[in-house]
């Protein structure tokens, strides 16, 4: 299979989660699965697992994407799917990392995984660990000043191996991130940072790969992925309602014949 | 005890290469030759609390031993979210070490005291709290921390007080008593410890002997061991250089109602409110109601109490 083929299989997943469990942040993980696809099964590393490279979903909402990628990568098994946000279940809307392998943090409450991403990053660095820790973090979650407490650290500390990547879909849980706050221009920003940063449509496949791959010169990586909310559903696609709203019966129906 | 514990950490990094201490930009001159030895070993990272828990976590997570020392609202409160979500729901072996106790910094300001950290820490499953008497007890909770494999929280004044235990080996986390006595208990845990024993000195010098009982370990608390500890007891006092409504006192007072306890229960710290009276600690103590000469008082109208009855 190839990517595109892999983040379909995702995105159906995704939807099959969101309908059976009647819950939210359809929107926030679709937006997100051409990323992980690329991380999932052509850039990182996971033999032997003691060595593997790290993962970090700081924006933790959009787990059901996480969950996915990680059943079809064979990393869960898929049968803890069906616990997906259920009563007596196996694995709850925000991340807690004793529910399942591969759940390499606990989250939910934005601007912690990235710096807990930090701190694993130095730790591999100082036991020179040839290990990569990637992180991927929302616009929304941008407004944290956790953020930028710790986009002030990592270059002075030197972490290459470090990879941020900003789900850009400019979509809120109540409305557009720039007319929240004036957190644009972001990439400028980052580079104002030290940070070595790079630009890309984040659902072209190739464009994320090479990102991932180029080289950071020394310099923490932030990637800025522009992204759509909702992104291969067509009544979901951009839309800020895709946040909050459940899956019903028919528009799963109507998901699926766009994801075949 | 800010030395006598941090030296105890410094000292195992000759036997063990995972340890790692963090600073906020605090501890002026503490690791200035463990810097020089242990270069990668040591961060500062700065002025910026959030960052300092979550990274200290990720740390964690790659298998070091990490010491994150700083003023305890810089340790705890500012960061509080990091502490709860990244070191204690994630039951990482990280050990937070917070100078200032009480208000070790009178007339600093109210933003600098922690008379509340432990009514906090109690909000946080999996933390160890551990609020030392001495340096004795300050080296044998670092000697804990060493071997914890959950997160451990130190409360800690700042350095120079002196030694109370006259042993150096104890199991810290149990209650100790530290003179023995009759009829009435005094309970206490930190800094207050200094008034607690100049208390004692008159005390005794009235020929009236309470037992007291220093509890470091505040969390988990060893009820079992200290009900023992206290079971001819006929009053028990606890005082604390903490807000009264929510520190060893609250706890004592459901520690009192479980155990259907028969002594009687007396609390003593610093009401809950915000200080805005600009006097040292000792004066504050004074004003407050926790000084020596009060826990005299207190316990002489209770003795006088029991003697009466007898």
């Amino acid at each position: 299979m190839d990517l595109i083929d892999i983040s379909k299989s995702i995105r159906r997943t995704i939807i099959e989660l969101a309908h059976n469990s009647k819950g939210p942040h359809v929107g926030s993980s679709l937006s997100c699965v051409d990323i992980l696809a690329t991380l999932y099964f052509n850039v990182m590393n996971f033999e032997p697992w003691e060595k593997r490279d790290i993962f970090i979903l700081s924006k933790a909402h959009a787990a059901m994407a996480l969950y996915s990628t990680l059943a079809a990568r064979g990393i869960i098994d898929k049968s803890l799917l069906d616990g997906y946000y259920q009563n007596n279940g196996t694995l709850p809307a925000h991340l807690d990392r004793f529910s399942a392998k591969g759940i390499e943090t606990s989250g939910g409450a934005l601007g912690h995984g990235f710096n807990i991403g930090l701190g694993m990053s130095y730790g591999f660095k100082n036991n020179k660990e040839d290990r990569k820790v990637y992180a991927l973090i929302g616009d929304g979650e941008s407004q944290e000043g956790s953020i930028w407490e710790g986009a002030l650290f990592a270059p002075k500390l030197g972490l290459s191996n470090f990879t941020a990547i900003t789900d850009y879909n400019n979509l809120q849980g109540y409305g557009r991130a720039r007319d929240i706050c004036s957190f644009e221009p972001l990439r400028s920003k980052w580079q104002a940072f030290g940070w070595h940063t790079i630009e890309i449509d984040g659902h072209d496949h190739k464009a994320i790969n090479d990102a991932l791959n180029e080289d950071p010169m020394g310099k923490p990586k932030m990637i800025i992925a522009c992204t759509t909310k909702g992104k291969g559903v067509s009544f979901m696609e951009d839309q800020m309602v895709w946040h909050y709203y459940i899956v019903t019966d028919e528009l799963k129906k109507k998901a699926f014949e766009e994801l075949r | 005890m800010r030395n006598a514990f941090m030296n105890t950490v410094m000292d195992a990094c000759q036997t063990r290469d995972d340890i790692f201490i963090v600073t906020g930009d605090a501890g002026l001159g503490v690791f200035d030759e463990f810097k020089d030895t242990y270069p990668d070993k040591f961060l500062n990272l700065g002025v910026a609390e959030q960052n300092m828990i979550g990274f200290s976590a990720g740390l964690s997570l790659t298998g070091f031993k990490v010491y994150v020392y700083n003023i305890i609202p810089f340790v705890l409160y500012r960061c509080y979210e990091q502490v709860r979500n990244d070191i204690c729901y994630q039951k990482l072996p990280v050990t937070l070490v917070g100078i200032g106790s009480g208000i070790t910094y009178a007339p600093g300001g109210m933003t600098h005291y922690s008379v509340e950290d432990i009514g906090i820490a109690q909000t946080l499953p999996n933390l160890t709290v551990i609020s030392p008497i001495d340096p004795v007890e300050a080296k044998l909770a670092a000697q804990y921390s060493l071997e914890a494999n959950e997160p451990v929280y130190i409360r800690l004044a700042k350095r120079g007080e002196p030694a109370i235990h006259d042993r150096d080996k104890f199991d810290i986390t149990l209650p100790q008593v530290v003179k023995e006595g009759a009829d009435v208990a005094i309970l206490f845990h930190g800094s207050i410890s200094v008034e607690v024993m100049k208390a004692y000195e008159e005390l005794i010098r009235g020929e009236i002997y309470p037992l007291l009982v220093s509890i470091p370990m505040l969390q988990p608390l060893q009820k079992e061991s200290l009900l023992d500890i206290l079971k001819k007891m006929k009053h028990v006092i606890c005082v604390e250089e903490h807000f009264e409504n929510c520190g060893l006192g609250n706890i004592m007072r459901k520690v009192s109602l479980e155990s259907h306890s028969t002594w009687k229960l007396k609390t003593m710290g610093i009401p809950y409110q915000f200080i805005h009276e600009i006097k040292n600690t000792e004066s504050m103590r004074e004003h407050f109601g926790i000084s020596s000469s009060d826990i005299v008082r207190t316990v002489k109208d209770i003795a006088g109490g029991v003697n009466e009855r007898r």
